[in-house]
This record gives C-alpha cells, sequence and structure tokens, in this order.
C-alpha cells in the first residue's frame, strides 16, 4: 500500500492576478514515478516551483506529509565563478539539514560520500565543478539532491543539452534511484519520448487545462497534437515510445 | 629602512589602516565578483560618498541629538563630529542595497540598469548637495568627501578593524549559507533556506564594508581593492579557500607598499595603491597565460 507523501487540494497556480490552471486536486505516494511535460509557459516552472514552496499558491493547499524533497535545478542556472569542488557542492546537501551554526561532521561526510557513489562520480570527489563535463555536473547536482536524504527527488529537464550517449546514462541513473532507493520521482521534461519511456504517471500541461493519468491514457497523437498545437506521431519501436512532431511543410504535404 | 622608520612615525595609523582597508575590499571583493555584482561595488562608492555630501547640509542635526542623549564626557565631540558623515554614508548605502536586493521582484529593468540610475544619481546628487552645503569650500568638502589613506587616524583605524571583524564573523559563521545561496539561491530555497534573507543579509554587510572604507580611503582605492585582489585570487586559486586567501593577501601586502612608493616617488598614495594593484593582477594574468 502506497503512503500518500504530497496531497494537493483545490490548487490554483500563477502569478498576481494570472491564474494558469485552477483547481489541482493530486495526491503523490512513495513509489511514484511522475512527469511533467507541456509546452513551453503551460505552467510546469510554475507548478514545481509551488511544490517545492518557493512559490506560494493563488489558492488551495499543498500537504507534505513527511516529504523531504531533493532539488535538481536545469544545470545552466548554476554556473559558479569560484572554484568549488565536487564535494564542496554536494556537501551543500546537507546544510539545510543544519542548524545555524552547526559544522558540518564525520555523518555528513559520509553521506556525501555514498550520495557520490550512487551517482557514479565518486572518482571526481576533488574535481573542480567548472571542468567537468555536462553529464558529469548533472551527476554532481543529483548527487548534491541525494545528499539531503529526500524520499522526493524532484528533477527539472535534468539532460538538457547532452550528449546521446550522456542522456541514456543519465536517464538510467534517474530510473535505477527509482527502482533501487525506492524514491518518488518527479521528473520535468519538454523530451516525450523519455519520459513516456521512463516514468508510470504523466501530467500533460497544456494551456488554460490539465491531465493526469497513467502512461496510455495521456499519450495518444489526438490528445498530444493538441496540447502542442502540432501534428505528434507515437510510434514504438520493440517496448520503447518514440515521440515526434512532424515538420509543418511535410504535415501540410501528406495532408 | 629610514624612510620605513619615518613613514611609521608620521603615519602609523595610515599603514596599519590601509592594511585593514585592503583585507575589508579584497575579502569582500569575492564575494561581489562571484555574484557577478561588480557594478554593485561601483555603485555602493558613490552613493556612499553622496550620503556624506548630504550631511554637509546639515539638515538633520545629529550631533546635537547624540548630544542630548548622551553626556558630553561619555562621548568624544571629534567622534560625534566624523559619526555624522559616516552614518549618512552608511544610511544610504544601506538604502541602495535594500532597493537593489529587491529588483528581483520586477522585470521592467534588469539589475545592471538599476545600478547604473543609482551610479549616476549617486553622482549628480553629490554635485547638488555640495553645490548647496552651507559650510566651507567645495573644494576641502571634495576632499573629505574622497577620503585619503593618508588621513587614516585612531578613529578610522579602530572603526575600520570593528568592521573586519564583524566581516570576518558573519561571513565565517554563516559560511554554510553564504556558500550554498550564492552558489545556487534556487536550490537552497527549495531546500528550505531562506535564500532571500541571507543574500539580502550578505549584501548588507558588504554594503556596510564598503561604504566605511570608501568613507576613509576614497572611492577609487575602495572598488580597485573590490576589484583587482579577488580577480587575481580567481586566476590563481584552485580552492574556494585559496581565492579568499590570495585575495586577502594582495589587499593586505599592496597598500603599505604602495604607501612607501608614493612617498619615495612623490604620489598620492590612494592612486599608487591602485596602480600597484594592477600591476600585480597583469603580472599574474600574463604569466597564467604563459604557463
Amino acid at each position: 500500500m502506497q503512503n500518500d507523501l504530497i496531497k494537493l487540494s483545490g490548487l490554483s497556480i500563477g502569478y498576481k492576478n494570472k491564474i494558469i490552471h485552477s483547481n489541482i486536486n493530486l495526491n503523490i505516494s512513495d513509489n511514484d514515478f511522475i512527469g511533467l511535460v507541456g509546452p513551453n509557459g503551460s505552467g510546469k516552472t510554475t507548478f514545481l516551483r509551488i511544490l517545492l514552496g518557493t512559490l506560494k499558491p493563488l489558492s488551495g493547499t499543498v500537504e507534505k506529509n513527511n516529504a523531504r524533497f531533493g532539488y535538481v535545478p536545469q544545470r545552466d542556472t548554476v554556473q559558479p565563478l569560484l572554484p568549488y569542488s565536487v564535494f564542496d557542492i554536494v556537501m551543500m546537501g546537507r546544510y539545510s539539514l543544519k542548524g545555524f551554526f552547526e559544522k558540518i561532521n564525520k555523518e555528513d561526510e559520509t553521506i556525501v560520500k555514498e550520495s557520490l557513489e550512487k551517482v557514479g562520480i565518486a572518482s571526481l570527489k576533488f574535481m573542480n565543478y567548472n571542468s567537468l563535463s555536462g553529464g558529469q555536473r548533472q551527476r554532481t547536482l543529483i548527487a548534491r539532491a541525494l545528499a539531503v536524504n529526500p524520499n522526493v527527488l524532484i528533477l527539472d529537464e535534468p539532460t538538457n543539452g547532452m550528449d546521446t550517449p550522456s542522456h541514456h546514462s543519465l536517464l538510467n541513473l534517474i530510473e535505477e534511484l527509482h527502482d533501487k532507493s525506492k524514491l518518488t520521482v518527479l521528473l520535468v521534461s519538454h523530451l516525450l519520448s523519455d519520459v513516456a519511456n521512463l516514468v508510470k504517471k504523466i501530467i500533460l500541461f497544456e494551456k488554460d487545462n490539465f491531465q493526469i493519468g497513467k502512461i496510455d491514457d495521456i499519450l495518444s497523437e489526438e490528445n498530444l497534437s493538441k496540447t502542442y498545437s502540432a501534428q505528434i506521431k507515437i510510434s514504438k519501436i520493440g517496448s520503447e515510445f518514440l515521440i515526434t512532431s512532424k515538420h509543418p511543410r511535410s504535415y501540410n504535404g501528406n495532408n | 629602512m629610514e624612510t620605513i622608520n619615518i613613514l611609521i612615525d608620521l603615519f602609523p595609523y595610515a599603514l596599519m589602516g590601509s592594511v585593514l582597508a585592503g583585507i575589508i575590499c579584497s575579502f569582500l571583493g569575492v564575494f561581489v565578483v562571484s555574484q557577478r555584482a561588480v557594478f554593485l561595488g561601483a555603485s555602493l562608492t558613490q552613493v556612499s560618498i553622496a550620503g556624506v555630501a548630504f550631511s554637509f547640509l546639515h539638515l538633520i542635526n545629529l550631533e546635537a541629538l547624540i548630544g542630548s542623549l548622551f553626556t558630553a564626557e561619555t562621548i568624544e565631540n571629534s567622534f560625534l563630529h566624523h559619526f555624522e558623515h559616516t552614518f549618512f554614508s552608511l544610511l544610504f548605502s544601506l538604502i541602495a542595497v535594500l532597493i537593489f536586493s529587491q529588483s528581483y521582484r520586477q522585470k521592467l529593468i534588469t539589475q545592471d540598469g538599476l545600478l547604473g540610475i543609482i551610479f549616476v544619481i549617486a553622482i549628480a546628487l553629490r554635485i547638488m548637495f555640495i553645490q548647496k552645503s552651507p559650510v566651507a569650500e567645495i573644494s576641502e568638502i571634495e576632499a573629505i568627501l574622497k577620503g585619503d589613506i593618508l588621513f587614516i587616524g585612531p578613529n578610522e583605524f579602530y572603526t575600520m578593524l570593528v568592521v573586519l571583524l564583524i566581516v570576518f564573523l558573519i561571513f565565517g559563521l554563516f559560511s554554510k549559507q553564504l556558500k550554498f545561496v550564492t552558489f545556487d539561491a534556487e536550490t537552497a530555497l527549495a531546500h528550505g533556506i531562506n535564500s532571500r534573507f541571507w543574500l539580502l543579509f550578505f549584501y548588507l554587510t558588504v554594503g556596510i564594508g564598503i561604504s566605511l572604507t570608501t568613507r576613509f580611503v576614497g572611492d577609487v582605492f575602495t572598488f580597485a581593492y573590490l576589484i583587482i585582489p579577488s580577480s587575481i585570487g580567481m586566476i590563481l586559486g584552485k580552492k574556494v579557500s585559496q581565492v579568499f586567501i590570495i585575495s586577502v593577501i594582495i589587499g593586505a601586502v599592496i597598500p603599505p607598499v604602495s604607501i612607501f612608493l608614493a612617498f619615495i616617488f612623490d604620489f598620492s598614495s590612494g592612486p599608487a595603491a591602485v596602480v600597484l594593484a594592477f600591476v600585480v593582477f597583469i603580472i599574474v594574468y600574463g604569466v597564467k597565460k604563459l604557463v
């Protein structure tokens, strides 16, 4: 039996007087694996910020029952000028659990080491973050989120700007964290194929509307084409989804 | 050696004060430069001067106000006299920091644009305040406004010593929060650290440091020592702690050496300190490029 970690009731999200979505009712349970998809400006980031508590909802409530978040931001938003080491950055994950003047201790160091091992970059511990590849940086940020000892891992566009091998390797890591560490995962991505092949549930944000459901309920060509205002094609290669949008010219030509 | 002895006899507080001013600026400079807020440093030096210029209008008689609260025996007159300039310098700087720190709430103007406006307005206000000042010669006020390393006396020295200790204490005690919010404010907030509060707190500390050093050693010295030592530290440092240490060493060593050289070659000590820091920067940059 799954326990509800987060309960959203009658939630309206938006900024000032502009409501983006209203009446969101949703339970997020332990071991859920949810993908958040939708076109640009459809409210994914706003929803995420409200969930994280960095933005207040216009109305409604967000109940967190022992939910501890580990947040992985978009990699491009983190570009330090100072030469932080991988260890320094992962240790930051421990800071939010410490008191005002409390110093880091052996236990924190052990947890940081374990987090680095989980994401497979223990050997990069003393490397300068700025000298890492995109994939290694992303793993560092995931390790920092794991150092919080979270039960909910939230990733915002984790594979943005990565080459294909790094991209797939990272998706495997996220899947592994969900399967082995039993983490509830919320994955925001604009790459529909990634989300479809990885998650168990999808929240599809549209302008003025949103849908929540299992993959098969949400993923239909008709539904996605309507949401993205484009001709979306869903193919299956083996057991994997391949979701593409048709080029407008070929779309017009074929029709 | 004889020159050094003369300097120590004539300007003991200037020599020690220049070290303190250099350390304060170079330490805070690492924070300012790493936050990509260099223009904040430039703007705050000008705002600080505008605050001192405002004090010459004597619209609010702080001396009388404080004198009525405390007896004449408890506070020296000279301290009161200096306090008014320093108070308004601090007040103006802190208001500017507060405005800057809230700029993320709006999207009508960029932070750079806002700082540019603060910068030019501060200069314009300074000129207008001086023109309307009922006391002394304009050139005399300008000299006071600009500060000078050689004019550092016991009051200035001990004030800077207190500021330095406060800065070290704040950045040391709250180094966890400092690291996280300056590295990634969004995630810090998501993980429960109030990054808006902490950034404001650190910026206010920077504002106090910049305001007081500008008041005592001048805007050119302050701005230069915010930027140049920390830039050298970033070029040479392989760890964050090394960046701070290198920056502080540069900030501590160059100013007294500059006073010595300025004395020998008959230059103003403030500009000499800036030029010498720049020479060191060029050498470090060149060597780093070649190696």
